[in-house]
Formats: C-alpha cells, structure tokens, sequence
C-alpha cells in the first residue's frame, strides 16, 4: 500500500500509543519514544515494522509516541494510521490478524 | 447454561480499557462500537476491538465477548460484523432491533462470513437490543427469530425518546421491561435490563437491580466496572438459599440414581423447575458466593 | 464515571459563553487569552470545562488545566484531541511555548523542546525529528572554508539594498549561505520572493541559496506567546528565533557570521538586529558564538533604500522611480504583479501575529533592510 498524505491515529493515553505517518520517497523511517524504550523499545519496533510489512507499506515516515500499549495496541493503531494514509485500502482482515 | 448476570460496556476506541477490563471479570465483556464511539474513531475502534477479541485472555478465562457493531443500515455496520466475526467473536449485539427481519438479515451476513472465514458455521451467536416501541411490540418474532439468539436486552436510552418521555423511577420502563422479558422466556433465551447511568448513585443502582432480579432478568448491562461487583452481590444467593439449593439437588441426583420418577425433599415434591432454580442459585454462588 | 471529561470544541467567535469560561480558566491560571486563538479545545467535567487548549494555526496556545486538577494528567486527553483537531485542520507539525517548569508535563504529551529561554520560555515542536531533521537535510549543504557567513531575508521586494548586503557578505567570507523567509504573510508572496532574490543574486559566487523554513523568521519561532510578563515576553520572542539559529542551523552549517542591514526605521527590525548582538553571541552557551555584521543601508539619493519604500511607489505606480531601487528582475515581477487600484494597504498585511506581538505600527513588520 502506498502512503500518499498525512495521517494520526491512537491517543496519547497510558497503555495506548499516537502514530503518525507521513509519505517517503523510499524506506522506512521508524521514530519511537516511549516511557518503557530501555525495555521494550526494540520490541516496539519490530512490532510495528512487521505490521508495516505485512500491509505491504515500504515506504513511510513513521512516529510512534507510545505509552505503555499491548503488542495488539501497537498493531492496531499502526493498521489504523495506514489505513487512513493509503492511496486505497486493500488489505483483508487476514492480514490484520 | 452460562451465567450472564453482568455485561460490561467499554467503549471501543479506548485501548487502556480494552487492554485492562478483563480483570474486573464481568461475566460478558461488550465492546461497543456504536453510541461510544466517535464518528472519527470508528475506523480505529474497529480495528482495536478486531486485536481486543484475539487477545488470548478471553479465550482462557472463558469471559464471553460480546460486540456492539453499528446497525447495518449505517455505512459501518457491515465492516464491524466482517470484522468481528473474523476476530471470533462469542456474541454480536444487533442494537436498533425493530423487527425480526433485522434479525433474520444480521443473521444471513453472520453465515456468509463464517462461511467466507472458514468459521464453524453457527458459532457465533447473536443477541437483539430493543430500543423503540416497534421492538417492543415485536419482542416475542424477534426473540424467536434466530437459533443464534442468546438472548434479548432493553435499551432505555432511546426507548424512552421513541415513548416521548425520559429516564425516571423505572415506572416509564415497567412495560418495555415486561414486554421484552416475557418475549425471552417464551423463546427459553436470556433477558437483559438496561444501564443504570448514575454512577455515583449505588442506592438506586441497587434499588433497580433488586427490581430486575425481581422481575427476572438475567442481568444488566454495566457501563462502570464498580457495579459489577454490587450486582453480582445482589444477585448472589443468601446461606439459606444455598442450603435448601443444595439440599434439593442432592436429593435430586439421589432419586436418579435410584431410578424415581417422583423425587421428594422433606415430603415435599420437587419437580423439574425447582431443580433447574436450585441449580442456577448453586452457579451464582459458585460465581460469586453468597450475598453479603 | 464521574471522573471522566468530554472534549468540545469552541469557536470563540460564535460561542462567548463558553469562551468566556476560558478566559476565567485562563485568568485563574495565570494565562492570558490570546485573541489569535482559532478554535479551543475544553474539557468538561459534568458541565464545568475543567482544562482548555487553543490552535493558532499550527501554533498551540492557552493551554491551561483548572489549578486543583493538576495532578490528573488531564493534559494528556487534551493535548490529544488538539493534535487531532490540528490535523483535521491541515496541521500536523505543531509548535508550543511553555514556561521551562511544564517542559515535562508537554514532553509527556509528545512535544519535544527545541531551546530555552533560560527560566523565561522553552519551544517545543510535537516531533522527535523536527529541527533535527530539518538540520541533518542542511548539514548536506555545508561548504568549506575558515568563515561562513549567512543572511536571513524577506525580500518584499527584493531590491538593490538587499543585493548590496549579499554582495558585501560574500566578499567577506568563504561561503555565504542565504535563507529567504518562507512565511506567506507578506505582500508579496513567497515564491515570488524568492525568485526574486534567486534572480537577483544569480551571478555571484560561494553563494547557497535556501529555501526559508519553519525554523526561521516564522510564524512559530518569531510569535509573540501568552506570559503576562509583557516585557519578558517581547524579549523573548526574539530570542526563540535566535537561538534556534545559534543552536540548530548555524553548527549544521558551520556558519560563524551573520550578516545584517541597519535598520533606521522599522523598529522590529531594529530590536531583532540588537538581540541578535545578543543571542547569537552569548558567552555563557554551550554553542559557539556567531558574529554579527552590521553593514549601512545604501542610499538612493538622500533617502535609505527600503522594501517598503518600493511598496508606497508602487501603490503610486512610480515604476520609473521603482526602477532605481530595484534589479531589473524585481521590476519586472512589480510590473506583472501590479494590478491598478490594488495598493498594499488593501492586502491583509500586516499580518496579526506580528502586530499582536508588538502592539505597534504594521506594514514594515520584520522587514531586513
């Protein structure tokens, strides 16, 4: 999917993370702060690069503010920013899951 | 037969709740996606409930899920059902249910999509909330409109606009109440009542929940997880009523064992229904002890 | 629950009752109502509104929360549903100026600070990788050499007195790299400013030309703010700008010197070229001090060559005398650009945020030379 504007989703509640998504040339550019990086940064990471993939997004400017959300949290808000980003979304839930 | 005596509403679009709400062990958990949701979030409340549902808790606490999706006449209900029924779903709670039709089309689109998924066809169940006076009138085709029905529930909210009048000592939702209570168990499923709004008020929370149980609901739907634990409190059973319950069941499997066709308890004969009471007052205690 | 808030929106212009309930919210936090304010965010508690926020375009102001609620974090659902109004509104990077003792209250709603005034004001942008990012696309521009000048201009128009200070820069160090200011608030509109100044400077050499930006001479970084302290505040917002070039855009470029007209009749001008004597060259910083070069206007005549000299002929339509102030360029654009009857005075100029700022006369606003 290509991202083609600017997009925001989640909150910046505890347990919940806010994400924001911009267009890029090639790649993608991964920002993350979070109260718990020291533990659970890399984690954090790998979770929303591989939900990235999976939606078949290679290239984006992403920022997550994350403040303590659930690994499923993580997915969601990351699929909801896509999705409000995209040029057409195409995804089925299967590939959400 | 599952015990539904609370069944917790969570706003869909707020993931600190439905990261943390099992731990209040509601006997049903309802993400909603409809009233408390935004029409901005509905996008993102669908895809958080669609991760909630999988959360591997559920399935290991046997909390029911349930789901309110947007009535399918709007443009997200059908994207909510595709949805949750793909996330596996216990329950998906129609609101707005006029008639049986709306049951028999929600029913249709559920098949479709268990079919489509590759869901045992007929595992997910279904529950109609009534909200006007047409559901109202139409509470018994609608109870019986769908094996999938576990139950119907009362929605007060926009019951009482439809019956031009408002929320006041529940005088305005005695026929509703009856009504849609009676309709549950011709159909033998389960009756819901409304939410109790006033958080802060325990007294009239209490004073209505002894009135439901009263009448007969199964239970309530809960909008603040402080009342879980006052409801089930006021539905538990007191010492006595376990007691006697137990007492009724034991002499019960001591007269199948002995082949009876009439079982007795103190010279008294106990029939099929004190039996089946007996054992749902043993569940509530099983749940939740005895009332305090 | 009877802790929870519900976000509405109001617009101070249709709603004065509730725009007067944050102005008591304001006031009882110490905060000034800023009439700039757009839209506010409130949170009502039953029907109290118990914290408020307010976007000025990508700028948010009169963020404040019901002294007694404090330890809530109800700044977090606030700050929230500014960043998705913001959105809905067409801004996504958005800026803020706090006092240093709420740095971490906003750092936790995901704004990050961008330079203190020390115990006055910090600036906070809503991104990790904003000025940073914005440094590390300039630091690819560096060019060698012992003396690096710059120069900010907003060239409205560009005219001969401009291209008098480019010409003396660069032949006073081994690079100069130029920025036009990207802020659409002037007469002329930022493209047009910046060929002009692209087409007027075209010929000389060890010379970058860059687009304006977010970080200068904007909006954001030049905006007055909401302390009452008014004295603070005017020194302050000069040195907002300042320092984000002392710190951020001079060590990514290298540059050692600044380059500045005299300024003998805008007095804004003329503060912001004292305090950069000022901020650029403070001893007691951690970033290594920037010299200032201030060079005399050229005259035509008796009278200094100024932009907005240009701009009161060309509302009489003196093309001729236009002629002597300006490159053949700049002329050409005046003369394309002039429509009969429409004068400068008739254009939403000044813009507000300036005259708001400085409470004084407008359309020379932070004009350069």
């Amino acid at each position: 999917m290509k991202i083609v504007r600017e997009a925001l989703a989640g909150t910046l509640e505890s347990s919940d993370l806010m994400v924001r998504i911009a267009p890029r040339a090639a790649g993608l550019e991964i920002v993350l702060q979070s109260e718990v990086i020291h533990q659970f940064g890399a984690q954090i990471e790998a979770v929303a690069r591989e939900t990235l993939e999976k939606l078949g997004v290679d290239a984006a400017q992403v920022i997550i503010e994350d403040k303590g959300a659930l690994d499923c949290v993580i997915r969601a808000r990351i699929q909801t920013v896509v999705r409000r980003a995209a040029d057409a979304w195409t995804a089925d839930w299967s590939a959400l899951a | 037969m599952k015990l539904r005596r609370s069944m917790l509403f969570l706003p869909g679009a707020n993931a600190a709740m439905l990261s943390t709400a099992f731990v209040f062990k509601p006997d049903s958990i309802m993400f909603d996606l409809e009233d408390a949701v935004s029409l901005r979030e509905k996008d993102a409340a669908r895809i958080l409930v669609f991760h909630a549902l999988q959360m591997p808790i559920y399935r290991e606490s046997g909390m029911e899920t349930v789901v309110r999706i947007n009535p399918l006449s709007s443009p997200f209900g059908m994207e909510d059902l595709e949805a949750v029924v793909r996330a596996g779903v216990d329950v998906v709670r129609l609101p707005k249910t006029d008639t049986p039709e709306d049951v028999h089309q929600l029913e249709a689109e559920v098949e479709r999509i268990e079919r489509a998924c590759g869901r045992e066809v007929g595992s997910t169940k279904l529950m109609a909330a009534i909200e006007s006076a047409s559901g109202v009138i139409n509470a018994v085709p609608i109870a019986m409109a769908s094996k999938r029905l576990i139950g119907i529930a009362l929605a007060a909210f926009d019951y009482v606009m439809d019956m031009q009048t408002q929320r006041g000592d529940g005088s305005e939702l005695y026929y509703a109440r009856c009504a849609v209570l009676h309709a549950a168990r011709f159909a033998k499923i389960d009756a819901f009542d409304a939410v109790f709004s006033d958080v802060n008020d325990d007294e009239g929370f209490l004073k209505e929940v002894d009135l439901i149980k009263r009448l007969g609901f199964n239970g309530k739907s809960l909008i603040n997880p402080r009342q879980i634990e006052l409801l089930h409190n006021a539905y538990a059973p007191t010492d006595e009523e376990v007691d006697y319950s137990r007492r009724v069941v034991a002499a019960a499997e001591d007269g199948e064992k002995q082949g009876l066709g009439v079982i007795s308890l103190n010279g008294k004969m106990i029939d099929a229904p004190i039996i089946e009471h007996a054992r749902m007052v043993l569940r509530r205690a099983a749940a939740s002890g005895t009332r305090k | 629950m009877t802790d929870e808030v519900t976000p509405y929106r109001v617009d101070p212009t249709s709603e004065p009752e509730a725009t007067a309930e944050i102005k008591a919210l304001l006031a009882a936090c110490d905060l000034s109502y800023e009439a700039t304010v757009e839209v506010f965010v409130a949170l009502k508690r039953g029907r109290r509104i118990v914290a408020c926020a307010g976007l000025d375009k990508n700028i948010v102001k009169c963020a404040a929360i019901s002294p007694e609620l404090q330890g809530e974090s109800l700044s977090l659902p606030l700050m929230t549903e500014i960043a998705h109004l913001a959105h809905e509104r067409g801004h996504t990077h958005l800026f803020l100026y706090t006092k240093p003792d709420n740095v971490d209250r906003f750092r936790a709603c995901g704004f990050y600070p961008v330079v203190e005034v020390p115990g006055v004001v910090t600036f906070m942008e809503n991104t990790p990788i904003g000025v940073r990012g914005y440094c590390a696309s300039l630091k690819i521009l560096r060019e060698p050499g012992a003396v690096i000048g710059a120069i900010v201009m907003n060239a409205n128009p560009f005219t001969y007195g401009h291209r008098h200070l480019v010409e003396y820069a660069v032949a006073n160090c081994d690079h100069l790299h130029l920025f036009v200011v990207a802020e659409d608030t002037s007469f002329f509109s930022y493209r047009d400013r910046y060929a002009m100044v692209k087409a007027g400077v075209a010929d000389l050499p060890r010379l970058t030309l860059h687009p304006g930006s977010e970080y200068m001479v904007s909006r954001a970084t030049f905006s007055s703010y909401f302390f009452k302290e008014k004295n603070a505040a005017a020194d302050s917002f000069t040195a907002i700008d300042l320092l984000v070039f002392r710190n951020f855009i001079a060590p990514a470029l290298g540059i050692t010197r600044r380059f500045v007209g005299t300024e003998p009749f805008c007095k804004t001008t003329n503060k912001y070229n004292r305090d950069m004597m000022l901020w650029l060259r403070r001893p007691d910083s951690p970033f290594p001090p920037i010299e200032v070069v201030e060079i005399p206007r050229i005259a035509h005549g008796e009278i200094p060559i100024s932009a907005s000299e240009v701009r009161s002929l060309l509302a009489a339509e003196r093309f001729g005398e236009i002629g002597r102030l300006v490159p053949p360029f700049t002329l050409a654009v005046l003369r394309d650009k002039h429509r009969p009857g429409r004068t400068p005075s008739q254009i939403p100029d000044p813009p507000t945020w300036v005259e708001n700022a400085l409470n004084k006369k407008g359309p020379e606003t932070y004009e350069d030379s």
